[in-house]
Order: structure tokens, then sequence, then C-alpha cells
């Protein structure tokens, strides 16, 4: 609040702006830093052919195409958006450290990194107080840990250790996209009465 | 020493297949073409293959005519987003098969719209500008949100060599104000989802500016 204001409160259709450039952002990075990743490190080891191993968000059960999100009630998309944003908390974290133990990784993927823990961090927030303005006082708060956790610490096996980290990039420009593509839908059907 | 008797006929399998190139105009169906190579010859038939993320199996083309010759069109029953999809195009004639390379296809980065609609100019007198303004493109659903719209406006006078490009972000409108006056303009809008491929320009639409405006190349006093 700016000094001395009353009722400074944030309009809801501002905070939604706000996340949806938050979200925009995020995406953009996660591609960037996926691409940039892709192409030091994964090209001629056909890690795509061996991407079949499904994400750890995959059991959250989003929606799959505009129908699944159109059809699905928008306080139950809303709370799938903070499931999706919760469940990547540990994995930002571990994705930030694994950069940093990679042979010759450049600045540019660690400054990603951690950018986007950071603004994964923000945009949570933000939903928090979004879901808080539809439902006050019933924010669900659960800590989803759907993430097993790092593999193995044993695993020196350095092409295993690059998959493994590649498959958490392509995941998270997978979801990060996702969760971007569900609150431009929300910030129209909320906001503008799907009359964008 | 071998010796291939196929080519001395010259008659052979097929080439192999290229450049696979798939896009969605609205996230919701998409398309992919291939390049045939070489035919050895003889007649060949070509099949598209492709195999969605956690599937075994490869499922044929569910439709070879809606984008024309060497494609696939898939509809919304066979689009689904955040799922990679493996595709390959195989080449057969009477001498064998040859395989395409894979191409690997998330529906969620080909996304290429259509040009935007209805490109209109007018020249409004106070203060003297160029008004352009254009519809969304034709089959995104724009209004519900699922997919998100930028804008870029082009121009250059006939007898210009290079374009002046502006960013008209997410508006369906733009004013310009540095043209010449009494020449013969060329404006063109195009379009980029969010995360897509800009559009193609939209078809060239002209204008005459009047003797009246006042020259590009005045000075701007700002009070």
């Amino acid at each position: 609040c700016p000094n001395g204001a009353v009722n400074c409160q944030i309009s809801t259709s501002d905070l939604f702006d706000r996340a949806v450039k938050l979200s925009h952002y995020i995406h953009s990075l996660s591609s960037e830093m996926f691409n940039e990743f892709d192409e030091q490190y994964a090209q001629g080891r056909g890690f795509i052919m061996k991407s079949i191993d499904t994400c750890h968000t995959s059991s959250l059960n989003t929606p799959e195409d505009k129908e699944q999100a159109q059809q699905i009630h928008h306080d139950d998309l809303l709370n799938l958006v903070l499931r999706v944003l919760r469940s990547w908390n540990d994995p930002l974290g571990h994705i930030v450290t694994e950069v940093q133990g990679i042979r010759e990784a450049p600045d540019t993927i660690l400054w990603k990194a951690v950018e986007i823990e950071e603004q994964t961090k923000r945009l949570l927030e933000g939903m928090e107080k979004i879901v808080g303005r539809f439902h006050p006082g019933d924010l669900g708060n659960e800590v989803y840990s759907l993430w097993s956790g790092p593999p193995e610490k044993q695993i020196t096996d350095e092409n295993s250790r690059l998959y493994a980290f590649y498959h958490l990039l392509h995941c998270l420009r997978r979801d990060s996209h996702k969760i971007d593509n569900y609150l431009k839908l929300l910030k129209c059907t909320l906001m503008h009465g799907s009359n964008c | 020493l071998l010796i291939n008797t196929d080519l001395m006929d010259g008659e052979s399998p097929p080439g192999k297949p290229d450049n696979i190139k798939c896009r969605s105009p609205e996230k919701e169906t998409f398309s992919c073409w291939w390049e045939p190579g070489s035919d050895g010859g003889l007649p060949t038939n070509y099949s598209l293959l492709y195999k969605t993320e956690g599937k075994n199996s490869y499922s044929e083309c569910p439709d070879y005519k809606t984008s024309g010759p060497n494609s696939c069109y898939f509809d919304k029953k066979h689009t689904s987003i955040w799922t990679m999809y493996t595709i390959i195009v195989n080449a057969t004639n009477e001498l064998g098969t040859t395989t395409s390379d894979p191409q690997f296809v998330d529906v969620a980065y080909i996304v290429e719209l259509r040009p935007p609609l209805n490109v209109t100019l007018s020249i409004i007198d106070d203060p003297p500008h160029l008004l352009v303004k254009w519809s969304p493109p034709s089959k995104a659903d724009v209004k519900s949100g699922w997919v998100t719209v930028e804008y870029e406006v082009r121009f250059k006078s006939k007898k210009a060599q290079e374009w002046e490009t502006l960013d008209a972000g997410k508006q369906r409108q733009l004013r310009v104000f540095s043209l010449n006056p009494s020449e013969n303009y060329i404006v063109q809008v195009r379009c980029k989802s969010d995360h897509g491929f800009w559009s193609m320009w939209s078809p060239e639409s002209y204008i005459q500016i009047p003797d009246n405006f006042p020259r590009k190349d005045m000075t701007l006093w700002i009070s």
C-alpha cells in the first residue's frame, strides 16, 4: 500500500494480468533453457526418443485440450494450477543445484534456472491471492510432493545423469506451457466473460 | 564387386522422404507435409505413420486429402496438445520401402496462425495519420483465451526498398504517422500466437497518402 492509503487492494483483474505476464515469462525462459540444453548436450544421444517416461505431475490429470480445459469448472482449474506450481517447488531447487554440477554448463542456463525458480515462487504467491479472492479462507495448503526426488546420487554415468536432467527440463517446459495456457483461458473466462 | 542391376535399369527403391514439417493453425488440429524424394522410376505410394507418447504401436494418417499433396491432416479427434507425436513417412514401390527420419512434434510448439483478416486503411485528418485496422485470423479461438495473438504491421512506399515494421502488441489497430505525402503505400499485417511462429503476411493493401500530409522528416516539437 502507498503510504497512508486505506483499501488499496489491487483489482482481481490486475492480479490476473500480472499472473499471465509472469507465466508467459516463465514459459519463455523454460523453453529457452530446454533448447539451449538440448542443443548443447542432447543432440546425437537420442534423448528425445528415449523420453517416454511420464512427468512427475502427470497424476494431476490436467486438461489435455481446449474442450477439456473449458469443461472443467474454473475453481478446479485454478486449484490445478496451484497444485502444478507447488509440485515444482522441489524439482526447481534441484535443477538449480544440478546445473552447477554439469560440466561446462553455460552461465545462461544457470541464470535461467535461478530466475525460473524465483519467478515461479512469485507466481504461486499471486495465484494464492487470486484463489483467495474467489474463496476467502478456503486456500488448500497441502504440500504436493509428487516428485520422487533426484535420481540416485550414485548415478555416476554421465549419460544417465544428463538424460534425467533433460527429462526434467522437458517436463518443466511442458508444464509451464500448460500453466500459461490455462491462466490465459481463465483470465478470459473470469475477467472478460469469454469475450477476449 | 557388387552391381546394382536395378540402377542399371533406371529403377530403384524410392528415395527417402524428407523435411517433415508440421503446423497447427489454432492449437486444436494440425497438418504435416513432407518432400517425397525420388520415386525410383516406379509408381510410389506414401504413407504417414504416427505414434503418440506412451503408445507402442504406430497408426496410419487419418486424412491424406484435406491439406493437399504429400500431407496428413489431424482433426480435433486425432489431436492432443502437450503430447509428443513421433511421425515417420514410408515411401513404397515394388522394389522396396524407404522410411524417413522420425520427426518429433508437440502441438504446443508448432502453432502458426493464419494471417490477420480484413485489413482496412483510412486516412485520419486531425492529427494527420494513417489508421490500420484488422481482425483476428480465422480458425483461432481468440475469444476464449485458448489462443492469444500478437500483431506486427509493415509498410513501405511503393518507391521504397525497405519495409518499416511496427509492433502492434495485442491491439487490432495501429496509427502510423511517419508517411510521405503524395506517395502510394503498401501495408501488410501478420500475427503470432503466444510462443508460436509468425503467420504469413496478409495480402497487400494499398493507400494513396494525400498531398497535404505533413512530411515524414518533420521535426517533432514537444512542449
